[in-house]
């Protein structure tokens, strides 16, 4: 019975005509309950074939240089933006997708495309700190904390310019999509401040890191960092009084798309409330679809970007593309990194 | 020369050095722990989650077919090349040289990007042949420095001597020149399909759809998957085949009690 | 040394083509295009869309000179060439030791060699930091040994960024050294022994001689790999150890500024083959007036080879 996956991979790696239509996904690894793939797959006699990316960059630079044959691209936000603007998206036909009307009308009033016109929103995370309580305690949910100088170096912060400068202008109450290019300088110099005492900028390495202890103190996703939890009651997730950065990966399908029909029905079955809340809580991310948060198990609702706090709430904010400006948030992260 | 025991002894060092993180990778695919920090317990659900993962397998099939072609293509591109470029002198052969050390030099992230432009733009298909053609050309660089070592003060006088003793050219070629060659288009092919199975950021611009590899696959999966000791279980299952091939062939191979 | 082909002019250029051409033409088609691709790119401005601007520039170029690149340049040629270094230290002795032993042992010891890098790169690197983890046995042993004290880590330093560096490209030394020392005559040796040599004198003036070509190789393939490595520094390192190549790479994929990372590359690429040029005139200044090793030349290759 095991040995089915292996020769149905070999004979599919081998012939290269299939007879049922093929549905092309570009998104994250393990970002999609394999089960509901399955399952899709089933209803609608189709074949669905995933392709992976390590980074929004360079799935957008990888579609912009030419790269086609992919059908529901995952982008983040503000990369949706870009690409919407670019032309490389096709306009959804809502007919085709009656249940996006699940998707909470006021997280969509942040987003870029909040008509959902070429893209619905799937996955939202939240820029959170993560704490071994055992090692230290007494740590405040703000950003200020990575200021501390009792942290031995064993913290990290996220190798993203977005997210850590980010952090650094929250930290000083600045939106963290300015384009003020003194306030930029002001929360650079906070963080070269903290870059003083962390071990290093990582983007994958926090999560073994705070469960091993390696780090006792970590920037990170909170997805990642649910995860983590769920495993090592030792570690603590803060969200920042100051506000975060809201990160929101959307469904859209791709101009040059042959099986157009087809990728609308996957985002018209993703947006299903009792398929939504299956998601969610197999990948731990949240889905900001209310009425599937109903359907999901009481202990999910205890994830940070779930309940998070009103207050909180309303001082985060979703990261936007920034255009030509984002020269300027390049050259302060420039020097961040050259600092010693 | 003395028998030292100073290179063996280093050599031994040397092994215990490659094989250290082995140790890791095969402790953490039996750790229940998913992000392998500490050690939570022994546990064979890695296993079990990768013989049903079917996507890992596809990766890894694909991934093994690319490097085996591009292993093949690139070995014998660059035993020409390194010939050449041993036998003759003059400008054809140092622009020759210059091609084929560049690519060592190339950043991947470039290269894969204007790779993917050009065949964007001339309308070549994105998929196996993509990928097995920007193998080969990376590839190539490293066999033929491979093969250039092989090949210095080489005596060629030996082909000389084949055919003064009858051999036609394919005999002189076959009997004479390959097996003397051997080493270096072992060394060459070893690092070739190493290379080819390891590489992640050319492979991911040239890619197409349905054409995930391996590596891409574990760099994605790095970022946000929650089953990463499953690639530690496959790396065990990898090293325990290899071994196990190796020692087949060992005994197989083993010559006639004289 | 391979002395001047003597043949006739007519014969000489065929066999010349037939072996150039399967290699010639086929980086030309899928590297050199693609490399003046990047250097025409350099010249071009940068749309922060993600693609190219309208016009030409010499931004991308003039920047070069200005921070952060000259220190991340310096920094990147050092952690390349002493990496070189050691790599070819560590790499010798294993040569040796693949071309004294028998075929069975040498066929061993090159599985042994080469079944670690049959396992995943990233995983291999990740393996790394659990070795060298701050709460891992590592750590406590040397910790118990007074070796380092209660707060160093072995981790996130340029410390471990080099050998962990050391250990991704030890292959790239060992494979040329093993084929080069693989056919050196080890009788060479004896003789000088016999004719009062020392050992050392017989390694350095005999024995790395005639390897000459298998340490060039090895040295320039360790040398330039190093030079556009990224990933290790990132994943092992501090904040202090950044490469090049990662900042290739966020100009390219993150800050959107394609002829940034390809004025960079390019540069990246002259710099690599400065220790090319120099080995070259080394080698050519140290021709040897008599050939250590018998060399006939190869007067009949246009006869017996490849026509």
């Amino acid at each position: 019975m095991k040995l089915l996956p292996l020769l149905t991979a070999l004979l599919c790696s081998v012939s290269s005509a299939l007879s049922a239509p093929t549905l092309h996904l570009f998104t994250w690894a393990d970002y999609i309950n394999p089960d509901l793939v399955t399952r899709f797959e089933e209803a609608n006699d189709c074949k669905v074939v995933i392709d992976t990316f390590d980074s929004a960059e360079s799935m957008y630079a990888k579609l912009k240089a030419g790269a086609d044959g992919y059908d529901l691209v995952f982008p983040t936000s503000y990369m949706q933006k870009v690409m919407q603007a670019e032309g490389m998206l096709l306009k959804l036909d809502p007919a085709k997708v009656p249940n996006i009307k699940n998707i909470d009308p006021a997280f969509l009033k942040r987003l870029p495309d909040a008509t959902m016109e070429t893209a619905v929103p799937y996955m939202v995370s939240y820029n959170v700190i993560a704490v071994r309580a055992d090692k230290l305690p007494n740590v405040k949910p703000s950003w200020a904390s990575f200021a501390r100088t009792d942290l031995k170096k064993r913290v990290t912060l996220l190798d993203d310019m977005r997210e850590t400068l980010g952090a650094g202008l929250k930290s000083l109450g600045y939106s963290l999509n300015t384009r003020d290019e003194k306030e930029l300088a002001a929360a650079r110099d906070v963080v070269i401040g903290w870059k003083k005492h962390i071990a290093k900028f990582d983007n994958e390495g926090y999560k073994s890191g705070i469960d091993s202890g390696e780090f006792h103190l970590v920037q990170g996703y909170s997805g990642d960092l649910w995860q983590v939890t769920q495993e090592n009651s030792k570690v603590k997730i803060l969200v920042p009084i100051e506000g975060t950065s809201i990160a929101c990966d959307e469904m859209a399908i791709l101009k040059g798309s042959k099986q157009a029909a087809l990728a609308h029905q996957m985002i018209d079955f993703l947006c299903d409330p009792a398929i939504a809340a299956e998601n969610m809580q197999w990948t731990g991310y949240y889905s900001p679809n209310p009425a599937a948060l109903k359907l999901v198990e009481p202990d999910f609702l205890k994830n940070p970007a779930v309940s998070l706090p009103p207050d909180i709430q309303a001082k985060c904010e979703l990261i936007e593309d920034l255009g030509t400006d984002l020269a300027k948030y390049t050259k302060v992260w420039d020097e961040i990194k050259a600092a010693k | 020369m003395s028998r030292s025991r100073f290179p063996t002894l280093l050599t031994i060092l040397v092994l215990l050095f490659f094989h250290a993180p082995l140790v890791v990778l095969i402790l953490n695919s039996f750790n229940t722990s998913r992000f392998g920090g500490s050690w939570e317990g022994f546990t064979w659900k890695w296993y079990d989650l990768l013989w049903k993962n079917a996507p890992v397998w596809k990766a890894f099939f694909i991934s093994l077919k690319i490097a085996a072609a591009a292993t093949l293509t690139s070995v014998v591109l660059g035993t020409f090349a390194a010939l050449a470029l041993h036998w003759y002198r003059g400008g054809l052969q140092r622009t020759h040289g210059w091609l084929v050390g560049l690519p060592l030099l190339a950043p991947d992230v470039l290269m894969g990007i204007s790779l993917l432009a050009i065949f964007a733009s001339t309308g070549v298909p994105l998929g196996f042949g993509s990928i097995w053609i920007a193998h080969t050309t990376f590839c190539l660089s490293y066999v033929t420095m491979v093969m250039l070592a092989r090949l210095q003060d080489f005596d060629f006088s030996l082909m000389e001597a084949a055919a003064d003793l009858g051999a036609n050219r394919w005999q002189a070629f076959s009997r004479v020149l390959l097996p003397l060659l051997w080493p270096g288009i072992l060394g060459g092919a070893l690092l070739a399909f190493s290379l080819s199975i390891d590489d992640f950021v050319i492979t991911f611009f040239v890619s197409g759809a349905g054409s995930t590899t391996l590596p891409i696959l574990i760099s994605s999966m790095m970022k946000t998957s929650r089953n990463l000791p499953i690639i530690n279980a496959l790396s065990t299952l990898l090293i325990a085949g290899t071994f196990l091939i190796a020692a087949l062939s060992y005994r197989l191979s083993r010559p006639p009690q004289s | 040394m391979n002395p001047a082909v003597a043949v006739s002019p007519s014969r000489s250029r065929l066999p010349e083509w037939w072996l150039t051409l399967p290699s010639l033409l086929w980086l030309g088609a899928f590297f050199a295009i693609p490399l003046v691709l990047i250097v025409v790119l350099s010249f071009k401005t940068a749309d922060l869309r993600g693609g190219l601007g309208p016009g030409w520039s010499l931004d991308a170029v003039r920047n070069l000179t200005e921070a952060p690149y000259p220190e991340l340049a310096w920094r990147t040629f050092r952690v390349s060439a002493l990496s070189t270094v050691y790599c070819l230290c560590l790499a010798l002795p294993v040569a040796w030791c693949l071309a004294r032993a028998t075929p069975r042992i040498g066929q061993l010891l090159l599985l042994l060699i080469v079944v670690p890098f049959f396992t995943n790169f990233l995983i291999r690197v990740f393996a790394w930091k659990s070795l060298l983890h701050p709460e891992g046995p590592l750590s406590a042993w040397l910790r118990n040994w007074h070796l380092i004290g209660a707060d160093t880590q072995l981790l996130n330093n340029s410390g471990s960024v080099m050998l962990v560096m050391v250990y991704t490209n030890l292959p790239f030394a060992i494979f040329p050294l093993y084929a080069a020392t693989q056919k050196f005559d080890f009788t060479l040796l004896e003789a000088a022994r016999d004719l009062g040599a020392s050992p050392t004198r017989a390694f350095f003036r005999i024995f790395l001689p005639g390897i000459r070509q298998g340490l060039l190789s090895a040295a320039f393939m360790v040398f330039v790999c190093t030079m556009g490595q990224y990933v290790v520094p990132q994943v092992i390192g501090g904040t202090g150890d950044e490469m090049l190549g990662a900042k290739i790479a966020q100009r390219a994929l993150n800050d959107r500024n394609l002829p940034q990372a390809c004025a960079l590359a390019a540069a990246l690429m002259l710099a690599g083959l400065l220790p090319w040029l120099v080995a070259k005139l080394w080698q050519l200044s140290r021709r040897p007036r008599i050939s250590t090793v018998s060399t006939v030349a190869p007067s009949t290759p246009a006869n017996v080879y490849p026509a």
